[in-house]
């Protein structure tokens, strides 16, 4: 086997994985504080490309000025659907909730269509074009700034949680609400500040997604092979994103260079039935973890 | 021995016989010189809402030309469409609605999934022909899909023409296939190896990949191994056309990328950004500002629509003409209007003139219209300019 294409399909993984983990975070930041699996993650990520492409071709801002406008879009509507949808429903069945996201997705792509139509649009380039080369072995600058890009977030996120205040607030949160009540700490804050986290978080990797593969009211997709990444991982493990959006990432990689694109999907969901049977709640998820 | 049939059944089947009488006759004597229906299941949303609003936008223009000038001999041809968001069911849900209301004659399908699933009822009913955004290999078949056509040619004549270019332009050359994972991407893929072993051109590599896939860095290292002359897309619109096309030439690979019709939109290519410099395809249309040769229909279209119009649109419109033109022949022959007749009146057409939207009359022998031009992206003129002359199949 040649080692250089090896090497290259290895790094080629390891940034579509990157990719993977930055939105498996944002769905793991919401399950983590409020036990809500948000199906609608997948858009709001479409959206964050949506408002980049706005900010950037629409109103003509410079691309480093709508990056930080489209991520804080992502947020104002995480507040708002936090408060005008999910905090409603505190107390009704998890299963509610998931629907009233998945509803979420839909109205969100019919958004997205009424404003930008259906057609698929590019976004304007803006990232270095250069390619980058470790060693010999060839690796798309996109990809590559994409990795750097989800590193850096979920290193700020695994910090976050560690060493700040409103994280071990985050944490206390997840881990007993009652208790966390009890303790002074504001919990509907903590749900707040959760879903606005995520949602900047998906739509900075809706950025990154769609400078990659262009923009579509179709793109929310994506959000749903990010669920196996997150299934993989641990529902409620920042770490466990990380570990099983590049765990994915590279076995998506090696069964397309070796065996065939048409093997990816068939590789990954075995891997996720063979890890369910053995780890079901994720490799470093928690156990009493409430299943859907 | 007990009697057969009381009073009071007997009362009943006459009633029911009648009311069925009434019910069936009405919808005949209505037919009689009244609206011919050109039926549609139009994908408004969904993933392929991108062509169907203009599929949309271009039967309603050209029939709205045609009633304008006094439909076919006095008749004229009402639309009734429905979204289907480019769902099956909702496109066999849609079909039945409408044929439930109304007498179709016409019937626009969605995909090669409806076009499909549709056959045995379209068979059955045998009141009306069928065409499509479909374009699929297996639906240019006269015996399995008697009563279907599409208005250019099939996926694997479309590579048909593309290869023929090449092993013109470069005899023995090395190309690539690279294609989704979907019944729309597979379709032409086997029988082409087979025809650019014909035009002796080796097929190096065939690249798969699943539907919706965002990254494609893996797709194309594999590519620059094959090293292709050219590399064929099909089963995309336009996501990852251009990332595996700006990696290819970031890795200094000189492959020629091309695609097929769906791709082919002006604005779509543009949308490549730099990638799209030097993209080929081929194209069974003139593009809506093609001025070259003569075209009135064209110039038709500009003077209703000032801006630029999509390949779907035409696509939309020349379906429309045809289907229009298999009434036409089937009223002038002075049969009745069903699915047998109508179809036979659509492939009486021959050296047909579409008002310069095909470059070259043409003619539909079976369910197909063979012909098409190879067209490459000017990024000057930010178009796609003629390649090649119209190639007939």
């Amino acid at each position: 086997m040649d080692a250089l294409f090896l090497a290259e399909v290895t790094l080629a993984g390891l940034g579509a994985g990157a990719l993977y983990a930055l939105t498996g975070v944002a769905f793991v930041l919401i399950y983590k504080a409020t036990r809500v699996v948000n199906l609608a993650i997948g858009e709001i990520l479409m959206l964050g490309g949506y408002a980049f492409l706005g900010f950037a071709a629409g109103l003509g801002l410079s691309p480093w000025l709508a990056l930080p406008l489209a991520i804080a879009a992502g947020g104002a509507l995480g507040w708002l659907v936090e408060r005008a949808l999910i905090r409603p429903m505190l107390g009704e069945s998890p299963i509610s909730v998931f629907m009233v996201t998945i509803g979420l997705g839909s109205i969100l792509t019919g958004v997205v269509q009424l404003g930008w139509g259906a057609d698929p649009l590019r976004l304007p380039e803006f990232m270095p074009s250069a390619p980058v080369f470790i060693g010999e072995a060839y690796l798309a600058p996109k990809v590559a700034i994409g990795f750097v890009a989800a590193a850096v977030v979920i290193g700020l996120f695994l910090a976050l949680f560690r060493f700040s205040r409103g994280g071990v607030a985050l944490k206390a949160t997840a881990a007993d609400q009652g208790a966390a009540y009890s303790v002074g700490i504001d919990v509907p804050r903590v749900f707040s500040v959760a879903w606005i986290l995520a949602c900047a978080t998906a739509a900075g990797a809706g950025v990154l997604v769609g400078a990659i593969g262009g923009i579509s009211p179709t793109m929310g997709v994506f959000g749903l092979s990010v669920l196996v990444v997150v299934i993989i991982g641990g529902l409620d493990s920042i770490a466990g994103a990380l570990v099983g959006g590049l765990l994915i990432g590279l076995v998506e990689a090696l069964a397309g260079a070796f065996l065939g694109g048409e093997f990816k999907l068939v590789v990954t969901f075995a891997l996720l039935l063979v890890l369910l049977m053995v780890r079901p709640y994720g490799l470093f998820g928690t156990h009493e973890i409430e299943r859907l | 021995m007990t009697k057969l049939i009381d009073r009071r059944q007997l009362l009943a089947g006459t009633a029911a016989l009648a009311g069925a009488l009434t019910l069936g006759v009405r919808p005949l004597a209505a037919q009689e010189g009244g609206d011919i229906v050109l039926g549609g299941s139009i994908p408004l949303t969904g993933v392929f809402a991108f062509a169907g609003v203009g599929i949309h936008a271009g039967i309603q223009d050209y029939l709205k030309i045609l009633n304008d000038g006094g439909g076919i001999k006095g008749r004229k041809i009402k639309y009734v469409a429905e979204d289907t968001a480019y769902k099956v069911d909702a496109s066999v849900a849609a079909f039945n609605k409408i044929t439930g209301q109304e007498k179709v004659s016409l019937y626009y399908g969605d995909s090669t999934g409806f076009s499909k699933t549709i056959n045995p009822e379209l068979e059955r009913r045998g009141s009306m022909i069928m065409a499509g955004a479909s374009f699929a290999t297996e639906l240019n078949d006269p015996k399995k899909f008697p009563l279907q056509f599409m208005a250019g040619p099939d996926y694997t004549e479309m590579f048909g023409i593309l290869l023929r270019y090449i092993a013109k332009e470069k005899p023995g050359a090395r190309v690539a296939f690279v294609y989704s994972d979907s019944e729309f991407g597979r379709d032409p893929i086997t029988p082409s190896e087979a025809v650019a072993k014909e035009l002796k051109l080796s097929v190096v590599e065939k690249i798969v990949t699943p539907p919706g896939s965002v990254d494609v860095s893996t797709e194309v290292l594999k590519l620059r191994r094959a090293n292709p002359d050219f590399t064929i897309f099909h089963g995309y619109v336009l996501a990852p056309i251009p990332e595996f096309v700006t990696q290819a030439k970031q890795m200094g690979m000189k492959s020629q990328f091309m695609g097929t019709f769906w791709t082919m939109d002006n604005s779509t290519v543009q949308r490549m950004g730099d990638a799209a410099e030097g993209f080929m395809g081929v194209m069974p249309y003139r593009y809506y500002y093609d001025k070259d040769g003569s075209s009135p229909m064209l110039e038709k279209i500009r003077q209703m629509r000032p801006e630029y119009q999509s390949t779907g649109y035409l696509q939309g419109f020349v379906t429309a003409m045809l289907m229009a033109e298999a009434v036409k022949r089937t009223l002038d022959a002075g049969k009745e209007l069903t699915g047998a007749n109508l179809k036979a009146g659509l492939n009486s057409i021959k050296d047909f003139d579409t008002g310069g939207l095909f470059g070259v009359p043409i003619s539909i022998p079976g369910n197909s219209v063979p012909v098409g031009r190879i067209y490459r992206f000017d990024a000057k003129a930010k178009q796609m300019q003629p390649a090649s002359d119209w190639i007939k199949l």
